[in-house]
């Protein structure tokens, strides 16, 4: 079995934004057991099917130009230390799955040139780079829900080859049309609420706004990011290799590195019905006992930005002392160890934060106090 | 500084082909109907990388400004019946996931890179920090339409891979990668492709702190 990646990293600092508000509020409205997702028409202003959507507030699902999503990312933004990013050695790594690609479908639907200086990853990019003032060390990264992940994995080893002093991971997804209408082609975006590892007749997911950033560095910070795994099944574009191969082989590096270690796990956890089978299982195999939670049943799925948004939370809940549970799911659960509602986390030395993505693609870090 | 060699290097400059000829020149590269629902860029990523031989313990670092462009326009299009087919391919990795799906072949790294000018010196940071004993650092692009009427997509489509590892002896180039304080600095994938197809040497600051050079030996 191969090691997972041995370069642990502070994260000295961090925030983020979900349709709930920033990480206290969204932990706050968890711990309540709160649902951000609410019915919303999966078209957007052309209407259709009323699916579970988590939209910023007041943020319509149609873009406009400037985009809608703006005003969040520059509040954001605005709580980023400033340290010169993007200079030789403050390196940023922006991931997201969609980028502003809302506006290409707001081109398409209106024709107004306008919507396309948002529309691909390095022109949506290049715009916020350049409104932020960040210099042009600024990596790109695109990998479905795991591409927080992969801006956590490559900062880390960054910091550790000596390339940079300090790093800052940077991760936006906002729903649009172009999002919404293709989950719902799909199927797994339909009228049902998600209700993440419950045994039921059929799955179905919500999404979510959300945006997040960490700055790391090698010895300052009260977090530590100390490993993190990966794998990509290649099985099938969209489904997992049935027997749960991909998820031994991501979470099976990270139980090593955590070896006595008292866990609980924050999964990808999304509503789907064979992955989050095929997730529960791994997690009670290789963490017998570990309390397993997700947020997307309250949250949705924020997309590409997931990972980091839930790392954000996490670090939340372990500030707090609790954990939020797995909202919007009921008994009963694929494994005893779903916890359904919020526990105290004092007793445990840290977390597991996994997510998965298309292509079978597989991430997971170990986070702990430093 | 980082460095890394190459024994084996591939890569496909088919012009102006459309999608259909790049089908039916590389229908044999792929398992038998596999190529249907292929994009031409994932075609000829698969064309570069079988040669490479990619393994599951390799690290697979892929670039791309646009990625799979026609399949992005072609799903947009799609509306206000989105094609469910069409939304999975164009997701930014999708091409270098139509190979390894159709040849099933898991891989433990995968690492996308999208961006513009600095794109070419990221993706090979990824590359050499990769701990994997060999990288398998690929990219291309295909050749929109009404995306590329307005500026948003590639004028040209290309693909390519370069695997990369530690060993010195047999290597036919060379990649570098040196620290600098220099402020600014740019390599575009294009013509990255173009130093690595006409077998031409580089040496370029190609981001901020990152001097990219190629060595043929």
């Amino acid at each position: 079995m191969p090691s997972a990646d041995p370069f642990p990293v502070r994260v000295d600092s961090s925030a983020c934004r979900t349709a709930f508000g920033d990480a206290r509020a969204t932990c706050a409205a968890l711990l309540a057991g709160r649902r951000a997702l609410q019915p919303h028409p999966i078209a957007g202003p052309d209407g259709g099917d009323a699916v579970p959507l988590a939209p910023m507030p007041g943020r319509s699902l149609e873009e406009t130009a400037p985009p809608g999503w703006l005003p969040a990312v520059d509040e954001l933004a605005a709580e980023i230390p400033a340290e010169g990013w993007g200079s030789p050695r403050r390196p940023v790594f922006v991931t997201s799955s969609n980028f502003g690609v809302g506006s290409l479908h707001a081109f398409q639907r209106t024709g107004a040139p306008e919507h396309l200086a948002y529309g691909t990853p390095f022109a949506c990019v290049d715009f916020l780079r350049v409104r932020f003032g960040w210099g042009a060390n600024v990596a790109v990264l695109s990998h479905a829900c795991v591409s927080a992940h992969l801006g956590l994995v490559l900062a880390s080893r960054t910091l550790h080859a000596g390339l940079a002093d300090r790093a800052l991971v940077f991760s936006f997804d906002f729903l649009s049309p172009f999002v919404t209408g293709g989950f719902g082609a799909l199927k797994i975006l339909n009228a049902g609420f998600p209700a993440p590892y419950a045994v039921r007749d059929t799955g179905s997911i919500g999404l979510g706004d959300g945006l997040a950033f960490a700055v790391l560095a090698r010895d300052q910070g009260e977090f530590t990011l100390a490993a993190h795994s990966l794998h990509n099944e290649m099985h099938h574009l969209t489904a997992n290799e049935p027997g749960g191969a991909g998820f031994s082989a991501c979470l099976g590096p990270v139980a090593a590195a955590a070896a006595g270690l008292r866990l609980w796990v924050k999964g990808h956890g999304t509503g789907t019905l064979e992955a989050g089978r095929l997730e529960a299982e791994a997690v009670a195999r290789f963490f017998p006992g570990a309390p397993l939670v997700s947020w997307k049943g309250s949250l949705g799925h924020t997309l590409g930005s997931c990972g980091l948004v839930e790392l954000v939370l996490a670090i939340e809940s372990l500030r707090d002392g609790r954990t939020p549970g797995t909202v919007g799911s009921a008994a009963p659960f694929f494994t005893e160890t779903v916890a359904a509602e919020a526990f105290a986390n004092g007793g445990y030395d840290g977390a597991v934060l996994a997510s998965n993505a298309f292509g079978g693609a597989h991430a997971a870090c170990l986070l702990h106090h430093a | 500084m980082l460095e890394r060699h190459f024994h084996t290097v591939r890569t496909e400059a088919p012009g102006l082909e459309e999608p259909a000829g790049t089908r039916e020149r590389l229908r044999d590269a792929f398992p038998r109907g596999a190529t249907r629902r292929m994009s031409q860029l994932g075609m000829l990523l698969g064309s570069v990388l079988g040669d490479c031989g990619p393994t599951g313990e390799d690290t697979i670092v892929y670039a791309s400004a646009y990625a799979e462009t026609r399949a992005l326009e072609a799903y947009l299009a799609s509306f206000p019946t989105p094609s469910p087919t069409l939304f999975q391919t164009s997701i930014h990795p999708s091409a270098v996931q139509q190979v390894c799906v159709a040849r099933q072949l898991p891989v433990r790294a995968f690492f996308p890179h999208a961006g513009g000018a600095q794109l070419v010196a990221h993706a090979l940071r990824t590359a050499m920090l990769a701990p994997s004993h060999r990288t398998l650092l690929c990219g291309g692009e295909e050749r929109g339409t009404w995306l590329l009427e307005r500026g948003h997509a590639s004028a040209e489509t290309f693909a390519f891979a370069v695997a990369l590892s530690r060993e010195r002896a047999g290597a036919v180039g060379t990649l570098s990668l040196e620290a600098t304080g220099d402020e600014d600095g740019e390599l575009a994938l294009p013509r990255f492709f173009s130093a690595l197809h006409q077998r031409r040497p580089l040496a370029q600051r190609a981001a901020p702190g990152l001097t990219v050079t190629l060595k043929w030996h």
